[in-house]
């Protein structure tokens, strides 16, 4: 009887050391519904919340099992099916299964969805833009979502694609409890709702603008949280992220701008966590431009900018360059023949350049972004420095920026931009993702260069099963698109974090966003 | 009084009108649509069109003349016919209702800009007036010198500063945001310190009022120099009149001659100064609010901005001018009160 007491007493004292986790984030989530937002901070929020089907290995982009155990496709990859986890459960209490699936993606896939909301703005973008697009599309991946029975789930494809997994595994694929969604309708995903998902947290509160609430899942299907709670901090100005770490306030924190990183090392308090690199920032080059149309004139522009000593200077040795599309996780999809850098040469730009017929060089725009973005921290002088190799060879360059949206715009608007600045931050862990973004059907028109051979190749690549045969053909890829330099790739940074000493087991993810339920605080405060 | 009072709230109506109208053209006008900004780098032509209709933003502004049977049928009458039901739309993608935002973000701002004012005048009037009074003093030249840095010194700056040397260094107050960590409130009207008190938590409404005093100082720094400028000047300028001096060979007491005589006069161009500020600091809350993580209208309606999410913008803007044209009704009946020589007609 007393053994019991001490027992019951033991384990409802609150863990020592356990306290309130929390972190800075750069902004406030879009909206907690899965499926129907894009931005980094409502994956963020939406992570601690719900689980996906496939997970990803801490620190990785390897699919490992999530709500589903295993998959398993047939032989050409047309059809998936998924075993789910049993016994678990919605933090309202109801069972997850089979119908909680087919019903989540069929929400985002079918336009006339009872729960879809389509009339009230809903969008579910992301999915069209990773599944080329909805149920009756002719261009849609999925063909058919099917009940087999109540823990078994199987997809039939209209093409193969041995990416499925991970592309539904992508962290904006939650899933959330059926019974929550008919319930809110609409308001589902807004602070005026209580989002219920599988995840190691439970949702608590939302204020707008300022921070979400969140308790541990005490019955979570996977490690538990190790914190009596987790609270996420929209702090929209990086220096006041670091004040506000280094005060003590906030527990740790991601987003902040390269320059920070020497302020974070002299803290004794501090740690500077460097994440994974999952983007490329690149220079896109217009085929419409009647110089840029010349291949020499483009093979001497990427000759003439000084990569590396632009990455040391602007990103503070968070960035690595190299002469591949693809950050450097995914470099086993890279060609051997294809060298590890880019050639940087002004002699020889200069003298390629007179071979192309302009000796005395000529004049052209290269438009910057507006904002700070992970790949490109800071724009304008990063164009600068850009400018400043390519007048060295005798291109003058006339700098040109514009508001982001316009900017976003105005790229796909012939006839485009002359030169530009952007970049892309991966989704799931293949080089479809990246490759696909930009040479794929769906692929934004900026450069007026798309050949069928890279589509082919693309669709290649999705049904290829294993990495060999993928790396073969994205092998391909990476030494048409090296030669072509109509994409030239400048960095794949390194977003810096930084945590208090006192947090431990904190593994950040390449894919940007990962559940905090296996931080814990050694002694906070 | 009274039917002035009518007449200036009819006017008020008209004004709202005449602002909903240009707001609504305004947002519209601005380069880049919602959907390319909603959708971002991944936009492609294709996807942002198709969001467009879904949004509805493919009809006509004020009057749908390709629809004769329904001409009304375009995106100014929908928003009017929404905003009589006292439905403001929903944000664009976060499908937050604009009602909604705005109950919570507005006295977020509220408090902060009383809180700033009230920072304001309590240093600013003082220094003007002490100023005033010992003429080319030190004190006279603090508070000029002073003055003139707090115009000059960029408000995101003095509150980076701030929160640099009073948290990080000192510890003495949190670097942002309205309450810390710990602090479990249940708002009421949304003025964390007032609710505290309602609710009976005094921990909490310290918290608040801790968090509370960085950004009204950051926010307060313009308002007090043009204050204390302002009262000196224009206490200056009764002092040398004619029935101060007056006053003064009466033989009556010099504190009596400045408090009752010269002061009352001198304070008239300080509210109207006050009343021109309170409509300021709505909008130069927006850098305050960003750097101090304060969720308020002004950094709401500025992502909104960037996003070009048009109900929210339409919302937060008419409602601001609401406010202002508010406060200026406010500032115009309390002139009365101040002197009475000021006609209603």
């Amino acid at each position: 009887m007393k053994k019991l007491l001490l027992t019951a007493l033991l384990t409802t004292l609150p863990t020592a050391g356990a306290a309130t986790l929390v972190y800075g984030a750069n902004g406030d989530p879009v909206s907690l519904e899965p499926g129907n937002i894009t931005d980094g901070i409502s994956i963020l929020v939406q992570h601690q919340i719900y689980d996906t089907l496939v997970a990803f290995k801490d620190g990785t982009t390897d699919p490992e099992p999530g709500l589903a155990t295993k998959w398993t496709s047939n032989a050409n990859a047309t059809s998936w099916t998924f075993t789910l986890r049993p016994n678990v459960k919605f933090h309202d209490g109801t069972a997850f299964n089979a119908d909680a699936v087919v019903y989540n993606f069929s929400r985002w896939w079918d336009p006339k969805h009872p729960q879809g909301f389509r009339n009230q703005g809903r969008t579910f973008e992301i999915w069209g833009q990773l599944l080329g697009g909805y149920k009756g599309d002719a261009t849609s991946v999925v063909k058919n979502i099917v009940k087999v029975n109540n823990t078994t789930v199987r997809f039939d494809l209209n093409k193969s694609s041995s990416v499925f997994p991970e592309v539904i595994g992508a962290g904006y694929f939650g899933i959330a409890s059926p019974t929550a969604i008919k319930k809110d309708g609409a308001k589902y995903g807004t602070p005026a709702s209580k989002p219920i998902g599988t995840g190691p947290f439970i949702f608590q509160s939302w204020r707008t603008g300022d921070r979400v609430t969140l308790a541990p899942n005490q019955s979570y299907w996977g490690s538990k949280a190790k914190v009596d709670g987790l609270i996420i901090r929209s702090i929209k100005d990086a220096s006041q992220r670091l004040n506000e770490l280094k005060a003590g306030t906030i527990d740790f924190t991601s987003d902040l701008t390269p320059d920070a990183l020497r302020n974070v090392q002299a803290d004794r308090n501090l740690v500077a966590v460097k994440k994974p690199s999952f983007n490329v920032g690149f220079l896109s080059l217009n085929n419409r431009n009647q110089y840029l149309k010349n291949d020499k004139v483009r093979e001497a522009i990427s000759m003439a900018i000084n990569r590396k000593a632009i990455v040391d200077a602007f990103w503070n040795g968070l960035g690595v360059s190299n002469a591949s599309f693809l950050p450097p996780v995914l470099a086993w999809a890279n060609s051997k023949d294809v060298p590890a850098t880019y050639k940087f040469d002004p002699a020889a730009a200069k003298k390629m350049l007179a071979d192309a017929g302009y000796p005395n060089g000529f004049s052209i725009d290269l438009w910057y972004m507006p904002v700070s973005r992970p790949y490109f921290p800071t724009p304008k002088p990063i164009a600068e420095a850009i400018a400043a190799d390519l007048s060295a060879i005798g291109i003058k360059v006339n700098l040109k920026t514009e508001d982001w949206a316009k900017y976003l715009e105005d790229r796909n608007k012939e006839p485009g931009f002359d030169m530009y600045m952007i970049g892309w931050t991966g989704d799931y862990g293949d080089p479809d993702n990246f490759y696909g973004a930009y040479y794929g059907p769906t692929a934004s028109d900026d450069i007026n260069w798309n050949p069928a051979e890279l589509q082919r190749l693309l669709e290649q690549g999705r049904a290829a099963v294993g990495r060999t045969a993928k790396a073969r053909v994205y092998g391909q890829l990476h030494e048409i698109t090296y030669k072509a330099n109509y994409r030239l790739p400048m960095v794949h940074s390194q977003p810096l974090a930084a945590a208090r000493t006192y947090v431990r087991g904190w593994v950040p993810s390449p894919l940007g966003s990962e559940a905090f339920n296996n931080i814990s605080l050694v002694g906070k405060r | 009084m009274g039917s002035y009072v009518i007449r200036r709230l009819l006017r008020t109506l008209l004004v709202m009108i005449g602002i909903s109208v240009v707001v609504f053209a305004f947002v519209r006008s601005i380069p880049g649509d919602p959907a390319t900004a909603l959708l971002g780098e991944r936009a492609t032509p294709e996807a942002a069109a198709a969001l467009r209709e879904q949004l509805g933003l493919n009809k006509p502004w004020f009057i749908n003349f390709g629809n004769p049977s329904n001409p009304l049928d375009a995106q100014y009458p929908r928003y009017v016919a929404g905003l009589l039901q006292g439905d403001l739309g929903s944000g664009l993608k976060s499908n937050i209702p604009v009602r909604d935002e705005l109950a919570s973000r507005f006295p977020a701002t509220a408090e902060l800009s009383v809180a700033a004012l009230l920072f304001a005048l309590l240093i600013g009037l003082p220094a003007g007036i002490v100023a005033a009074l010992r003429r080319n003093s030190a004190w006279d030249n603090v508070a000029t010198t002073v003055s003139l840095v707090g115009v000059s010194m960029p408000v995101f700056w003095l509150g980076l500063l701030l929160s640099y040397f009073f948290a990080v260094k000192l510890g003495w107050l949190p670097p942002s945001a309205r309450l810390g960590n710990e602090t479990v409130l249940e708002p009421i009207t949304g003025f964390y310190v007032l609710d505290a008190l309602l609710r009976g938590q005094p921990a909490a409404a310290w918290d608040a009022i801790r968090h509370l005093i960085l950004p009204a100082v950051a926010l307060g720094s313009i308002p007090l120099a043009i204050i204390a400028r302002i009262t000196r000047s224009s206490l200056l300028e009764v002092l040398g009149q004619d029935y101060v001096r007056t006053a003064r060979a009466k033989g009556l007491a010099p504190r009596h001659v400045t408090v009752k005589h010269a002061l009352r006069n001198a304070l008239l161009p300080v509210v109207t100064v006050i009343g021109l500020q309170a409509g300021a600091l709505l909008g130069g809350a927006v850098l305050t609010e960003t750097i101090f993580s304060w969720p308020g209208l002004g950094s709401w309606v500025y992502d909104a901005i960037s996003l070009r999410d048009y109900p929210i913008i339409q919302g937060g803007v008419i409602f601001a001018a609401l406010v202002v044209s508010v406060v200026n009704l406010v500032v115009d009946l309390s002139y009365a009160a101040l002197d009475p020589r000021i006609q209603y007609r």
